[in-house]
């Protein structure tokens, strides 16, 4: 089989997996609350996949119902990073000059700082919570967008048919959004699912670190730092989510490939 | 020549200067400061409150604050720190000497590995070992760097009833000790690293099969080897050098996350500590450093560029 058709296939169906789960956990497994306190740390067996925790919680469940928050934080920061760092990009690299300069250099300040460190910082700045943490994974990213839109906005704007465009008398923010805009949009969308898996990592390690979306949430980041004190004891509770991590990531990845490759 | 670079240096410089001031001004937008945590008892006290803030100079505007703190990094001095009362200087490099030391092994690690594999995959796009390799750098870059140090921790124990001593050793006082406190996090690391090297060795070594010379050679009944030693190595060793760099500088930023797992003091335990004691000088202090650090590899590695292929001069 062709090397793009396993990445498609791979990673479409992983990824449809995951919205589906994310979408309607219930139909995969009950709730993620339930306390059997007679059970607690079991080892995975028929009844419980994925073992229990340690007040007796069913951990596949917590892993499924953790989806949902997990993936629905990065993807909604990714969105947002997107709308913020593309439209300002396609701006910058539009209007030119001093505007360009000014945002560039903020840019460029942000990008500065290695992705997690930021991440640490803004993140205890604007507290725990999963609305602080969309808004910290979207100001990470959103730099990262600004430097591909602006950049695909400097090649677009030096085409003939922007000339053409304003030549006819169309205002400049007609021609902005109407014509540069569209055709700086399709690099910000691939950027979107190259971006995913990096944003979910640190999304993760936020988690682990205490600084994400605090308990008794499922999230899989959360989860992974409860898990720390039974490593040896039970160490189903850190293997699992931390597996969902990986396949999500990987899910994300293979998908971002097959689509650059498909771009080229 | 020398205008790009003056310019490209500049660049840099400016950046220093922005992210510095967006450190300064979102530290102190951090909820709640020092000050009452020190007090203890005697919190609520407005006049010993209001003597603290004065003390640090906390009661200053945040520009005056800003300037004045620009001017003493500028004279060498970090300042001191609010909670340990030692010159930030010295906490903050002692720090970073550890967490050099473990990129520095990481990157060792990363290269070892990585390069091979990259070299064997490249060598033969499509081929089995390509296939084999895609697969190891797919999970490699998609498993979180700490949940990769937990199952390593994890796999110690079960198979060879080993726990690792989550205390960290200097080299100074014993190497073993200190190599078996940093073998984990290295090994959780250097996976992840080596997928990155492996990636873009075969990226390079496929994309430069595919030259025109390479054909040239081969058309002229060259051997393999002689084609991949003489032509393929040499030009793809540049890149692979300058890759290190860049590696380098991912490895620092990611290590703040296995240092907490693998309780080992630091540059990144350094900066989360002070987060949480809202100790800003140290805090300040560990972030320029970690910026300047990763600014200048970025130079560096440009600056290598423009030194070895002349191409990229002009740009």
């Amino acid at each position: 089989m062709r090397r793009g058709r396993i990445e498609w296939l791979l990673g479409g169906g992983l990824v449809v997996l995951f919205l589906a789960i994310s979408i309607a956990p219930g139909l995969f497994a009950g709730s993620p609350d339930a306390v059997a306190v007679t059970r607690r740390l079991e080892a995975p067996s028929a009844e419980f996949w994925f073992g229990t925790d340690e007040t007796g919680r069913d951990v596949y469940a917590r892993v499924v119902h953790g989806a949902g928050s997990t993936l629905g934080v990065v993807a909604t920061a990714i969105a947002l990073a997107g709308v913020l760092g593309g439209s300002l990009g396609a701006l910058a690299g539009f209007a030119g000059r001093l505007p360009d300069l000014a945002l560039s250099r903020s840019a460029d300040a942000l990008l500065a700082f290695p992705p997690i460190i930021l991440g640490v910082v803004l993140a205890s700045t604007l507290g725990t919570g999963a609305g602080n943490l969309i808004l910290a994974l979207a100001i990470i990213y959103a730099p990262v967008f600004f430097r591909v839109a602006r950049a695909a906005a400097l090649m677009e704007t030096g085409r003939a048919y922007v000339e053409a465009a304003r030549t006819l008398g169309h205002g400049e923010w007609a021609v902005l959004t109407r014509h540069v805009a569209r055709n700086v949009a399709p690099s910000v969308v691939l950027q979107c699912v190259i971006l995913f898996p990096l944003a979910l990592q640190i999304q993760a390690a936020l988690g682990f670190l205490g600084l994400g979306v605090p308990p008794p949430s499922p999230d899989w980041g959360a989860s992974l730092q409860e898990s720390r004190n039974y490593l040896t004891v039970a160490p189903w509770l850190a293997i699992f989510p931390g597996l969902a991590l990986l396949l999500a990531a990987m899910a994300t990845s293979l998908l971002g490939r097959a689509l650059q490759t498909a771009g080229r | 020549m020398v205008e790009a670079l003056l310019r490209r240096i500049g660049a840099t410089l400016a950046t220093a200067v922005l992210a510095t001031g967006v450190v300064f001004l979102l530290i102190r937008a951090v909820p709640g400061d020092a000050i009452g945590e020190m007090l203890g008892q005697s919190a609520g006290d407005p006049a010993a409150e209001a003597a603290l803030r004065a003390f640090f100079g906390l009661d200053r505007p945040v520009w005056s604050q800003y300037l004045s703190w620009a001017g003493d990094v500028l004279q060498g001095d970090l300042g001191t720190s609010m909670r340990q009362g030692l010159p930030v200087w010295g906490i903050v490099t002692d720090a970073f000497l550890v967490t050099l030391q473990i990129g520095l092994v990481t990157l060792l690690v990363a290269i070892l590995v990585g390069v091979p594999l990259g070299l064997a995959a490249g060598s033969r796009p499509g081929g089995a070992m390509d296939m084999l390799v895609e697969g190891f750098t797919l999970v490699s870059l998609s498993a979180p760097v700490f949940w990769t140090g937990m199952v390593l921790l994890i796999l110690a124990d079960a198979w060879l009833g080993w726990a690792p001593p989550l205390v960290y050793t200097s080299p100074e006082i014993s190497l073993s000790d200190n190599l078996e406190s940093i073998l984990l996090p290295v090994l959780a690391l250097g996976l992840l690293q080596a997928g990155a090297y492996a990636q873009f060795t075969r990226q390079q070594t496929a994309a430069l099969l595919r030259q025109d010379f390479v054909r040239a050679a081969t058309a002229r009944g060259l051997p393999a080897r002689v084609i991949f030693g003489r032509h393929v190595l040499r030009n793809i060793a540049i890149p692979l050098v300058t890759y290190a760099g860049l590696i380098l500088v991912q490895i620092l930023g990611g290590v703040v996350v296995v240092e907490t797992l693998f309780a080992i003091p630091g540059l990144g335990r350094t900066l989360l500590a002070a987060i949480q004691g809202r100790d800003y000088p140290v805090l300040q202090g560990a972030l320029l450093l970690t910026v300047g650090v990763a600014l200048m590899v970025n130079l560096l590695v440009d600056l290598a560029y423009a030194l070895i292929d002349p191409r990229v001069r002009g740009a």
